[in-house]
């Protein structure tokens, strides 16, 4: 569970966030979500300890995460970043072995026999058994952005914070990669994702933080957040949410007048 | 590279460097610039307790110099593979952050001044590791070391130790001294003995150890930097260590070699080569990689052309550049 305090979020003198609140909890899956710039990476990074805030505390399961060493905080908290660059020429297999680095001392090398168990369920479960000993350049987007998920399944962390995982993936292909994080919150994972499509977290989680304007503007369940005054402020355009008819809401920008 | 090798071709690619190490070994203790027969070598070797001319070539000279070769090589090797991995650049060597050219520098001031031998791989280990971290000072952004800057200031400060250097031959007091700057900055493995090799063997130590220390950090450092970190490394403390262990093996190195150039630039790549990047492989087969080379090198330096021996860093260099070129050119047709 994470528990955020008064963040103050910035990038030398500039003040990227400030005033934020925020808490996971255990079995809960959040979207954060707004415009272009508006610090959600610089957010979750905090959350996950690999940022050190100008004020505030991050509190993860009772300890200060900023006061952890490294490889405790990736004990506790697992964060799979928005980084394009990878070394193409690691297995999969052993890209998911590397989950594991933070459970054993510095001198070992490799991993033990319950390490490779672990990393073998990582596998499974996104299902990239079959690609285990193919190379991260030969694999497609989709199929990469399992690879970092089974990574971070494999540092068996109560928390998971994941940035836009959805980036570059089709519509089934992201449907794909949240329901396998819904599938981790039902055995009790605490998880954020930093989303950009709208209508994809609407679908998705149980609950959006709203960020514009160099704060949270609103965090709650989707009904709560998910209006078109709270959108229209953040992302500086005007939008409109309506319902389908099976109940769903969905946001979409206005026409323009002439 | 369009594959990774598999354990088996791994293994069998460390089995063959080791087996190519122990015939370099074994050429290097049998050639030289006396002409010794095969069996009055294999002679001394199996009774080293027997006295005579034989006897003292093979155990007081050639042997304690291949084990020298052997230990040069592998520092440098080991350390070439650090920085690369490291700084995730193909053209970096121990000699572009500035480590060993403090070191040289730190060495020829040493001769000016007529310090004993014995104390030059301390003098080297303390230059190359200040100058190491000066220039990781310079290449500090933030609380983090920039791999961009840290090249850029080890050339700068290679520089301007290669022309403090030359200063000191210019001054020093004598034709005597000069030269034997010289013959120091053209790499040699003449004249050193037992031990030299004990000294260096210490620092070089050391330098395996830290180095073997941070294989694992820099292995998840290959998925890229955020994930590292996300994964729980320390990237500041892995990049210090990764200098710490670079000093210590180019200090060892250039305190009985002198500066020997492109062997820490060559071995990475031909060891990733036949190893695969990884870096549980790509350490321990660079040991027996640069060994080999600079085993080999060092014993066409002292045979080729008899009585007078060729600078073992020129003869590297006569190698190294095309290779370098090589490497350069490939890696400018891929972009």
């Amino acid at each position: 569970m994470i528990d955020a305090r008064a963040l103050v979020l910035a990038y030398g003198d500039r003040i990227v966030l400030r005033d934020v609140a925020l808490t996971l909890r255990a079995g809960e899956l959040v979207a954060i979500v707004g415009p272009n710039g508006s610090g959600k990476t610089t957010l979750l990074r905090a959350l996950a300890g690999t940022l050190a805030p100008s004020g505030g505390t991050v509190l993860v399961d009772g300890a200060s995460v900023h006061a952890l060493s490294a490889a405790e905080r990736a004990r506790r908290v697992a964060l799979v970043a928005a980084e394009e660059y990878a070394d193409g020429d690691v297995t999969v297999r052993d890209a998911v072995a590397m989950g594991r680095l933070a459970h054993r001392p510095w001198w070992q090398w490799n991993g033990l026999p319950e390490d490779d168990a672990i990393v073998d369920a990582a596998l499974e479960r996104v299902d990239l058994m079959p690609f285990a000993e193919r190379l991260l350049d030969t694999l497609s987007s989709g199929e990469r952005q399992r690879v970092w998920i089974a990574t971070a399944l494999a540092q068996q962390t109560p928390t998971l914070l994941f940035d836009e995982p959805t980036s570059h993936l089709d519509l089934g292909g992201a449907y794909a990669t949240l329901d396998i994080l819904r599938g981790l919150t039902a055995e009790g994972a605490a998880i954020a994702v930093v989303l950009h499509d709208l209508n994809l977290a609407v679908a998705s989680v149980d609950r959006i933080v709203l960020v514009g304007d160099g704060t949270v503007i609103a965090d709650g369940p989707v009904e709560r957040v998910f209006r078109a005054e709270l959108l229209s402020r953040a992302y500086g355009a005007e939008i409109a949410v309506t319902g389908t008819a099976d109940g769903t809401m969905v946001a979409f920008p206005r026409r323009r007048k002439a | 590279m369009l594959f990774v090798p598999g354990v088996l071709r791994r293994s069998v690619s460390l089995a063959a460097l080791v087996a190519i190490l122990f015939a370099a070994v074994a050429v290097g203790i049998a050639c030289g610039s006396v002409n010794l027969p095969l069996g009055r070598v294999l002679g001394a070797l199996v009774h080293p307790q027997l006295r005579g001319d034989v006897t003292t070539i093979v155990w007081s000279l050639r042997v304690p110099r291949v084990l020298i070769a052997t230990l040069v090589g592998a520092a440098l090797g080991v350390s070439g593979s650090l920085l690369q991995s490291m700084l995730r650049n193909g053209l970096v060597d121990p000699y572009l952050t500035g480590g060993s050219a403090g070191a040289a520098f730190a060495i020829a001031v040493a001769i000016a001044l007529n310090v004993p031998v014995p104390y030059f791989a301390g003098l080297a280990f303390v230059t190359a590791l200040a100058t190491t971290i000066g220039v990781a000072g310079l290449a500090r952004r933030g609380r983090g070391v920039s791999p961009e800057r840290l090249i850029l200031a080890g050339i700068a400060v290679s520089s301007l130790f290669a022309g403090l250097t030359t200063l000191i031959i210019m001054l020093s007091p004598s034709a005597g001294v000069s030269l034997s700057i010289l013959a120091w900055i053209g790499g040699s493995l003449a004249g050193h003995g037992w031990s030299d090799l004990g000294w260096a063997a210490a620092y070089a130590a050391l330098g395996f150890a830290v180095a073997a220390s941070v294989v694992p950090a820099l292995n998840a450092i290959r998925l890229g930097d955020a994930r590292a970190v996300a994964l729980g490394v320390d990237m500041n403390r892995t990049r210090w260590l990764a200098l710490v262990a670079s000093s210590l093996l180019v200090a060892a190195a250039v305190s009985v070699s002198g500066v020997i150039g492109f062997v820490g630039l060559i071995v990475p790549h031909l060891v990733r080569a036949m190893c695969g990047a990884d870096m549980r492989w790509t350490v321990p087969a660079s040991i027996p990689a640069g060994a080999a080379i600079v085993v080999l090198a060092d014993t066409v330096a002292r045979s080729a052309v008899p009585p007078l021996e060729l600078p073992i860093g020129v003869l590297l260099s006569l190698i190294g550049l095309p290779v370098f070129l090589y490497i350069a050119f490939r890696r400018r047709e891929q972009a």
